[in-house]
């Protein structure tokens, strides 16, 4: 996601079409990635509007990647508007639909949700510092806090995950452009499971991402850590997701 | 000598397993556990401890009990339930593929006639 918005309008429309018209898979991504990077500017812009509200700004423009990756696929070149001015609802919608569905499903207290925040930028830096995951005692450190805060702030992120019970699980949200450039890794482990665990139907409901996810860390063996390096989110996204994905599928089993 | 030994009994439903997820963290940290380490854990006791509350609860409790070890920690749940719950005591495919990722060791069975599950996770150093 090098390039960023250097293109004029005709030379954006002039990519759509190509976009359209190619009929290579590869050629395809490659043009969408430019897509995405021509807009990802705006994205951030979007994003940014709702950083106040307890979510690590990267993981909002995770988000809004998803938002502007639908609003390339379905944006009609037909019609005389502007892309960006087509991209922009369909982006916020994805932000708003993000913090209903996914936000704190419980009331949270603004202090924890401000602390969850916190949390989410130091295990991160920690992580990189240490080159390893770090302990409680080293969070509370680093945050001025103690560790009976800390494990309150770390088990607030399953707050996100009491709503996932009830929600249906999103078929279209997969696909952030970290996440694209990964496809085309072996999932044959993941099919080999599903098909002994019978669990197809639901892995197939799955969200790409969270499908990679699964892999990443039961195939592949990664960490929490390492999976969020790789997709750029952070471990605690990777940790809600991780727990909203298996609680579906638990449930989804459970009903078989 | 001994190890310290933690026990908490819960009725047997989804919403107080926050409950043993904070005290699994907490003894965790306690041996210096790392963030990742701990995620695991938490993972492991809501895979195992879902098989006996299900989705919606059951009629009956869980009693967890904590050892701590040196470098580990052990975690056994026992389930006792009503008459006519039926909980199953073999392990899914999924589960089996979760816990030898999450956890050193765990196993699902019956001990003399009660639902019993097994959980170790030690420190990676």
């Amino acid at each position: 996601m090098n390039e960023r918005a250097t293109l004029s309008k005709d030379e954006v429309r002039t990519l759509f079409t190509e976009y359209r018209q190619a009929s290579d898979t590869e050629e395809q991504l490659a043009l969408r990635e430019r897509l995405v990077g021509q807009h990802i500017g705006l994205v951030e812009f979007l994003a940014r509007r709702f950083r106040n509200r307890g979510e690590p700004l990267e993981d909002l423009i995770q988000v809004g990647t998803i938002g502007l990756l639908k609003a390339i696929e379905r944006f009609d070149l037909d019609r005389e508007v502007e892309f960006s001015t087509y991209a922009t609802p369909t982006i916020v919608g994805e932000l708003k639909r993000h913090f209903r569905d996914k936000g704190w499903a419980v009331r949270v207290p603004r202090r924890l949700q401000e602390l969850h925040l916190e949390l989410t930028k130091v295990v991160g830096q920690l992580g990189q510092d240490l080159g390893r995951s770090p302990t409680v005692a080293e969070i509370a450190e680093a945050t001025g806090s103690n560790e009976e805060t800390v494990l309150e702030g770390l088990e607030i992120a399953q707050a996100y995950n009491f709503t996932s019970l009830d929600a249906p699980i999103d078929t279209d949200e997969g696909g952030s452009t970290s996440f694209a450039d990964q496809l085309g890794e072996d999932d044959e482990h993941l099919e080999n499971l599903e098909y002994r665990a019978s669990l197809a139907p639901e892995m197939a409901k799955l969200p790409e991402r969270e499908r990679h996810i699964l892999y990443l860390r039961f195939f592949k063996g990664l960490t929490q850590s390492e999976i969020a390096e790789r997709l750029e989110i952070s471990q605690m996204h990777v940790s809600r997701l991780l727990n909203r994905t298996l609680s579906s599928l638990r449930q989804a089993l459970e009903e078989q | 000598m001994h190890p310290e030994v933690v026990a908490i009994k819960i009725p047997a439903s989804p919403i107080y397993l926050q409950v043993i997820r904070l005290v699994a963290a907490g003894l965790a940290s306690r041996l210096e556990f790392t963030i990742d380490e701990i995620e695991d854990l938490k993972m492991a006791v809501d895979e195992m401890a879902a098989y006996f509350t299900g989705t919606n609860g059951r009629d009956g409790t869980i009693e967890v009990r904590f050892e701590i070890k040196d470098d580990c920690l052990e975690i056994t749940g026992a389930g006792s339930f009503a008459p006519g719950e039926k909980v199953r005591t073999d392990l899914t495919d999924f589960s089996r593929m979760i816990l030898e990722t999450v956890t050193d060791s765990a196993s699902l069975q019956q001990v003399n006639g009660t639902p019993t599950f097994n959980l170790v996770k030690s420190k990676s150093s």
